[in-house]
């Protein structure tokens, strides 16, 4: 890995000292050292584009019709730069098992921008209850008949989780099957006890599912939360199969940073239902 | 002189790029072609380019109050109505929000003897996406270092900043000499300005 990067980085660092640039010399005084710049990972576009491997190393497209364009050989030196070099939570085994996957010479994956099942997690800070608190809300990119968008596709908010918990019932908890006799006059015995209210949740049917989506939209119609801010922003990918990728940005010196593969776990189609749920629940 | 220059060049920009487009987008409102995109990408450059000097007359402390002024208004020219700047540092990651003539008046008013901006010889061009209201919609990443100086020289805050602009470009009409011509118009919008952590 080492030797990869150090390769990497004397082809860069040739590239970006040895060639002209036709643009520069026109907003001014320009500085030297941008090497790290040039490395960085500087958008997501970017992150897509490099492990599909469609620009060269100074981000210039690669023309779809060139052999470049989408090079196998050449991914695999651009997938493994694409990885928090920090992170030794994720064994080079792994690491290498997945990169052979996705640039299988005979069925290469490629992340597409517009290919789905990829979400953003936002989390953002809103005023609640007198105090700023993190909030965070799951965005996806939706088609639309013109274009896209990103909308929010689930919430997080402690205050919610903590009421509501988790949509699990007690089944010592219910209304018997002849409270309709009785003008359901024992839902009184429900709603009564203030204390009791959390319990509310075990006389809803079986399969409902706690809707946080409404809940913060209620909140904030009624202007109980308050945006104040962003304070971080990640990516996680379950397009490729039988992988989980997270995505973040690093923002530090040297030549590995901007947006990378910072966790990558083999899944099942059983447990990427556990792990949504784990990443849903902000790992609660 | 500077500025005769470059209005013409910006209307020779213009005329060539509606010249090359008219012919072809009369035959289709389609996606745009990958040279297209390549002409819309230079269009919006030039438009971040012009934001990049005009930061760097603003911020200049030489740069005398009433041209300060007057570049400010041909800054805003470049951008969409109710653009903003979102500010971050790297010991706070959250984003302080600024209309964009408000950062412009912040950063002419900054309280050093000396102000240096300068630009590294970097930008990145994400592809074009097309938005739900028919417009496309790209971002172009810049990297600014800014030096406040006191009178002696000596540095007192230096930072590098990542700048990710907004960039909106939208097919419009225009008669000339009685013939209906598309062009397509670059407006800025949003900018996020974070700092980076270098070495």
């Amino acid at each position: 890995m080492t030797i990869i990067n150090n390769i990497f980085l004397a082809f860069f660092l040739a590239l970006v000292f040895l060639s002209p640039f036709s643009v520069s010399a026109q907003i001014g005084n320009y500085l030297g050292d941008e090497s790290d710049l040039y490395a960085a990972t500087k958008q997501m576009n970017q992150f897509f584009r490099r492990f599909n491997h469609e620009e060269d190393k100074l981000g210039n497209k690669f023309d779809p019709s060139s052999k470049e364009f989408r090079n196998n050989a050449d991914r695999k030196e651009y997938i493994n730069i694409l990885f928090d070099g920090q992170n030794k939570a994720v064994p080079q085994n792994v690491k290498d098992d997945f990169v052979n996957q996705v640039t299988n010479s005979a069925n290469p994956t490629f992340l597409e921008f517009h290919g789905g099942d990829w979400f953003a997690e936002v989390t953002t800070r809103f005023v609640y209850e007198g105090r700023e608190q993190d909030l965070t809300l799951f965005m996806k990119l939706q088609e639309e008949k013109v274009g896209s968008k990103w909308v929010i596709s689930n919430v997080y908010f402690e205050p919610f989780a903590k009421i509501m918990g988790k949509d699990i019932q007690d089944p010592t908890k219910f209304l018997h099957p002849l409270s309709h006799e009785l003008d359901f006059m024992n839902l009184r015995k429900i709603f009564d006890e203030p204390q009791k209210l959390k319990e509310v949740k075990n006389y809803v049917e079986a399969n409902h599912k706690t809707d946080y989506v409404s809940l913060f939209l209620y909140e904030v119609a009624r202007n109980a939360l308050q945006f104040k801010t962003v304070t971080n922003v990640k990516f996680h990918f379950f397009q490729i199969d039988n992988w989980y990728l997270e995505v973040s940005r690093f923002n530090r010196g040297g030549y590995n940073n901007g947006w990378l593969i910072s966790n990558l776990a083999r899944i099942t189609p059983q447990n990427k239902d556990v792990l949504l749920n784990y990443i849903y629940s902000n790992g609660n | 002189m500077k500025n005769i220059k470059k209005i013409l060049f910006s209307f020779l920009f213009v005329f060539a790029f509606m010249a090359v487009d008219s012919a072809a987008f009369a035959q289709t409102n389609a996606d745009l072609s990958p040279t297209r995109k390549r002409a819309i990408d230079s269009l919006a450059l030039e438009k971040v380019k012009d934001l990049s000097r005009y930061i760097s007359i603003i911020g200049n402390k030489s740069t005398q109050y009433s041209e300060a002024m007057r570049v400010i208004d041909r800054a805003m020219e470049l951008f969409s109505d109710g653009a903003e700047m979102g500010v971050s540092s790297v010991n706070s990651k959250a984003i302080r929000y600024y209309g964009v003539r408000k950062y412009f008046d912040r950063l002419m008013a900054l309280n050093y003897d000396q102000v240096e901006i300068d630009w590294f010889n970097i930008q990145y061009i994400s592809d074009l996406e097309k938005q739900p209201d028919g417009r496309y919609v790209g971002v172009i990443t810049i990297f600014q270092r800014f030096q406040g100086k006191s009178a002696d020289g000596l540095v007192q805050y230096s930072d590098v900043t990542k700048k990710d602009i907004t960039v909106y470009v939208e097919r419009k009409k225009t008669i000339i000499a009685g013939r209906e011509i598309g062009f397509w118009d670059v407006m800025l919008g949003d900018v996020r300005v974070s700092e980076t952590k270098r070495n």
